[in-house]
């Protein structure tokens, strides 16, 4: 497990320096899961950040509530906001700058490496630990979890507690950095979307009514747009939701905004919000988990979006989040791109 | 027969008037309810119209209790429900349920002066006193009307404005002066300090944008007028009207149901969240 | 009404309430306890915690209020509004925690009053409430005696069951609660002295067994009054994603929203439907202008603490949390009640 003992002392003299306003990392929980995210000012709670398989948490989501917070200040503070990035949170750290949601010069990126395992699935863990709440989780030399709980220690091999898609993960330390903590340990998945499989092997009628059975469960919450760092509009198209209201907005142009979605958790309201999202998602979705992990139905929404990157991959040869100079995949196209879709 | 307190009685438009037109379009309605129905209020209670297919908005009834021949509203076109209420015309059917909130308690106010001082629509929540206080003008003090909108096009009720101007001082004013202007060219909080309404067994009343029922409440404290002497009206984005949906809680109060209508000295110990 | 029932006896006794819709806890394959319909495959109440409680049942997500629409005949055009109460047949919910059946009592006083809430009152009244005493606490994040409930509270409940080992005590505390042992009386017994004594004991242990706790909650509840301006909440809030699902899960919270929904424009026929809303996104507040009293996350996690242990305190006398801990176990960022309710204790100390 990659230590973080550099970090910290760059965090240190950033914040000494001034140079960076605050620094968003990984701390811990109290409410038996082990790390959660931490906000940390001065430089003497520098020694407060962890890191360990426990730190799930994307949060590149905290650089849209940073920006929102700026636009609503009068003499916003320019200075960059340090951050932690593991590999997955790196590359939607490219896609925002892709789409010049933020500048460069916003973030200040302390990368972690997973080395050679990733993060703790929270569904595995409860089901091993039988509902007890875990009090540490630690990898061991032998890439081994060692999972302490109130009555002692558990192990388990890597695999069994991995998250899904950690195993599928094809850039286990951050595309891009000003420091690194841990070794680039390059891993080629050989099924990179293996967890597909199982749902892609269902004949539409079977996908259809799993994921009616799933979709049904929906209440609606919205966690999985508010963790996502690229649901980042301020108009959702599938929400009443419409922020970018000012005084000058016209009546007409609120009353003719078409409500595409209602509120309503019914089946057909909740397939197109889902879906819709997907979609907006395609080609920018970097399978961070964060959507499926923070459901409280636990709906398994990574398989939406998982299988978008694939078609992405495979229709377009579009990797989602390694190149800040490329555009968008829905708005641009190639000379070559397929077109047996034109019958 | 039991009936949802959400289910509103049809009501027809019976007559409507442009009181303002262009993108600030402010239209007036009088409406008479259907099969039967009534409702009875006091002055500042406030009702919800439904336009169906659309929603639901909560507006003062600008009419007096007194008139019991149709209920007035005077809607802002600012949204979804409004822009589709100012697409209506007379013969066309709404919603109405209430009334709502707590009204102003004019019954304590008997035997004062009365200064009514309101702002562009403000004036339609304030409308309902001043036409129930000239209908009993004998219970009551002195009544005048500080009155201004931001151009000369943004004032509403014209033609009774000038009517009234027989019955009582009335005393408008225009943000930017016009070249047919003979009143006040300013704000009204300024129009305020400039008349110097006397406090001595006065109430005021004010309604208008927030920005500017700030600053008359802070001329009016200079005046000498005492926290209990002055009261306004709080507006808030409303849904269910009776304090259940969540929506306008301010501190322990729904704005709905325990306001609109709040003097200063209770308003001040609310969080000033609206 | 006090009496025993074994455990190998509550199949049958779930299914002698064949005259009442019965709701009872299930594990799906993923481990998550929800409430649905009973299907005879039930044995016996050995539950943690359901994700969504029970409030769901009596003031669920979706909820039609009337129907409208627009008829023409000739160039006559009219407008037809229909109401749509609930029809609920007689309900039973096995299984709900005291901590469940308290908050259903709170919002008792929420939908009653001046107004009552006919669509709420057709649920509940039909709905008897059969709760489990929690022994042992369902989760690790429970805190309901430092919110003036308790693991064996009978507020809100009609029947209390609490485990003895291979029977459950009953104690009916309701006219509603009598006629559920009435539907199978033979399969309930008297209860021994013994078992009002293991009662006791287990009650009494219950409440040991929580292993969380706020102090001095009224006292907090006092001092959140002249904590409206402080900087606290910025700090608190950071991390909170405005989500939802705080709220969503929390047996007591009641704010929603009515939406006109259309099935036909022309001619137009829909239906105005009240859905489950929340004081945390940010369009809650906001005015059709894009004024918005509540344009940030401090001020609206503000809202939510100031809502549940000062103002409803204010207004009702009673604390608003029932100590659950579901939007603790569940906040994706952590964000721990206990703990800011500690931070509000020891402020400025």
């Amino acid at each position: 497990m990659a230590k973080i003992d550099e970090l910290k002392e760059e965090a240190r003299k950033v914040l000494r320096d001034g140079t960076v306003k605050y620094i968003i990392g990984y701390g811990n929980g109290t409410n038996g899961w082990p790390a959660a995210p931490i906000f940390v000012k001065k430089p003497e709670d520098v020694d407060r950040f962890i890191w360990d398989p426990t730190c799930v948490h994307n949060l590149v989501r905290f650089l849209i509530d940073e920006k929102r917070r700026k636009a609503r200040q009068k003499q916003p503070d320019k200075r960059p906001v340090g951050i932690f990035v593991k590999g997955c949170d790196s590359r939607a750290i490219v896609v925002l700058l892709q789409e010049k949601f933020i500048e460069r010069s916003d973030v200040y990126i302390l990368g972690v490496s997973c080395e050679k395992a990733g993060v703790v699935d929270a569904a595995k863990l409860s089901k091993k630990l039988a509902g007890k709440m875990p009090k540490r989780v630690e990898l061991d030399d032998q890439n081994r979890f060692v999972v302490t709980t109130e009555s002692g220690k558990i192990e388990a091999a890597a695999d069994e507690l991995l998250a899904e898609r950690c195993r599928e993960c094809p850039a286990n330390f951050p595309v891009i950095y000003d420091v690194l903590s841990g070794e680039k340990v390059k891993r080629t998945p050989d099924k990179p979307y293996g967890s597909l499989e199982k749902i892609e092997s269902l004949s539409a009628e079977e996908r259809w009514t799993f994921w009616k059975a799933q979709l049904d469960k929906c209440i609606r919450c919205y966690a999985c747009r508010s963790a996502c760092p690229m649901c980042y509009c301020d108009e959702c198209v599938v929400d009443s939701i419409n922020l970018a209201v000012t005084a000058d907005t016209t009546a007409d142009e609120k009353a003719q905004r078409i409500r595409w979605v209602q509120r309503s958790a019914e089946s057909s309201e909740n397939f197109v919000y889902h879906l819709v999202r997907a979609m907006h998602l395609a080609g920018r979705c970097i399978d961070c988990g964060e959507c499926e992990r923070v459901c409280p139905l636990d709906i398994p929404l990574r398989f939406l979006n998982k299988k978008l990157e694939k078609e992405a991959k495979e229709l377009f040869g579009y990797d989602v989040g390694f190149d800040a100079s490329l555009p968008a995949l829905i708005s641009c196209f190639r000379d070559e791109d397929p077109q047996d879709f034109i019958r | 027969m039991e009936t949802s307190v959400y289910t509103p009685q049809l009501a027809k438009i019976i007559q409507t008037k442009d009181e303002v037109v262009g993108p600030r379009a402010i239209k007036t309605f009088r409406t008479q309810f259907v099969n039967g129905g009534r409702l009875d209020f006091r002055c500042g209670q406030c009702a919800m119209l439904s336009v169906f297919g659309k929603g639901e908005s909560m507006i003062s009834i600008s009419s007096s209790p007194l008139v019991k021949d149709y209920l007035q509203f005077s809607i802002l076109r600012t949204g979804r429900v409004t822009a589709a209420l100012h697409d209506m015309e007379a013969g066309d059917t709404i919603g109405i349920r209430g009334p709502y909130g707590n009204g102003f308690p004019i019954e304590e106010w008997r035997g004062k002066n009365l200064v009514f001082i309101g702002g562009g629509i403000g004036l339609a929540p304030l409308w309902s006193v001043v036409q129930t206080a000239l209908l009993r003008k004998r219970e009551f003090g002195a009544l005048s009307l500080i009155y201004g909108a931001r151009t000369s096009k943004d004032i509403v009720f014209k033609d009774e404005l000038e009517e009234l101007k027989d019955k009582m001082p009335v005393h408008l004013s225009i943000d930017v002066a016009e070249p047919d202007w003979k009143d006040f060219v300013g704000f009204v909080p300024t129009n305020v300090l400039d008349k110097k309404p006397s406090p001595t067994n006065t109430i005021a009343i004010t309604c208008g944008p927030p920005i500017m029922i700030k600053f008359v409440i802070k001329n009016l404290k200079d005046l000498k007028f005492e926290d209990e002497q002055i009261y306004t009206t709080v507006e808030n984005k409303m849904k269910c009207g009776i304090g259940k949906c969540g929506r306008c809680n301010i501190g322990f109060h729904y704005v709905c149901k325990d306001g609109p209508v709040y003097s200063w000295a209770e308003l001040k110990k609310l969080p000033q969240e609206y | 009404m006090e009496k025993t029932l074994a455990k190998k006896s509550f199949p049958q006794w779930v299914k002698a309430l064949d005259s009442w819709t019965v709701y009872v806890p299930r594990k799906d394959d993923e481990g998550r306890w929800d409430f649905v319909r009973a299907d005879g495959q039930e044995t016996a109440l050995d539950i943690s915690q359901t994700t969504l409680p029970p409030k769901k049942i009596l003031f669920p997500q979706r909820e039609v209020f009337l129907e409208f629409r627009k008829t023409q005949a000739g160039n006559l055009e009219t407008t037809e509004i229909k109401e749509v109460l609930p029809e609920v047949h007689p309900t039973v919910v096995i299984g709900a925690r005291p901590c469940e059946a308290r908050a259903a009592w709170l919002l008792d006083k929420v939908f009653g009053g001046e107004f009552q809430d006919i669509y709420y009152w057709k649920r509940r009244e039909p709905t008897t409430l059969v709760g489990l005493a929690c022994t042992p606490p369902p989760s690790d994040n429970c805190f309901c005696p430092s919110v003036e409930g308790s693991p064996h509270s009978e507020e809100g409940l009609d029947v209390l069951l609490t485990d003895l080992g291979d029977r459950y005590y009953v104690k009916s505390m309701t006219a509603k609660g009598e006629a559920l042992i009435s539907a199978a009386p033979k399969l309930f017994s008297e209860p021994s002295a013994e078992d009002q004594k293991r009662v006791k004991a287990a009650h009494a242990e219950s409440e040991k067994q929580i292993k969380r706790q706020v102090k001095d909650a009224r006292g907090i509840s006092e001092k959140l009054k002249g904590m409206f301006d402080s900087p606290f909440w910025d700090e608190e809030a950071m991390s909170c994603l405005r989500c939802g699902i705080c709220t969503y899960l929390c047996p007591s919270c009641h704010c929603f929203d009515i939406n006109d929904e259309i099935e036909t424009s022309s001619p137009l026929r829909g239906q105005r439907v009240r859905t489950w809303d929340t004081c945390q996104f940010p369009d809650f507040t906001m005015h059709s202008s894009g004024h918005n009293p509540r344009p940030d996350k401090a001020s609206r996690l503000r809202q939510r603490l100031l809502h549940k242990f000062q103002y409803f305190v204010q207004v009702y006398g009673q604390i608003m949390c029932v100590g659950c801990g579901r939007c603790i176990t569940l906040c994706p960022v952590g964000i721990d009640i206990i703990k800011v309710l500690d931070k509000v204790r020891q402020d400025g100390d």
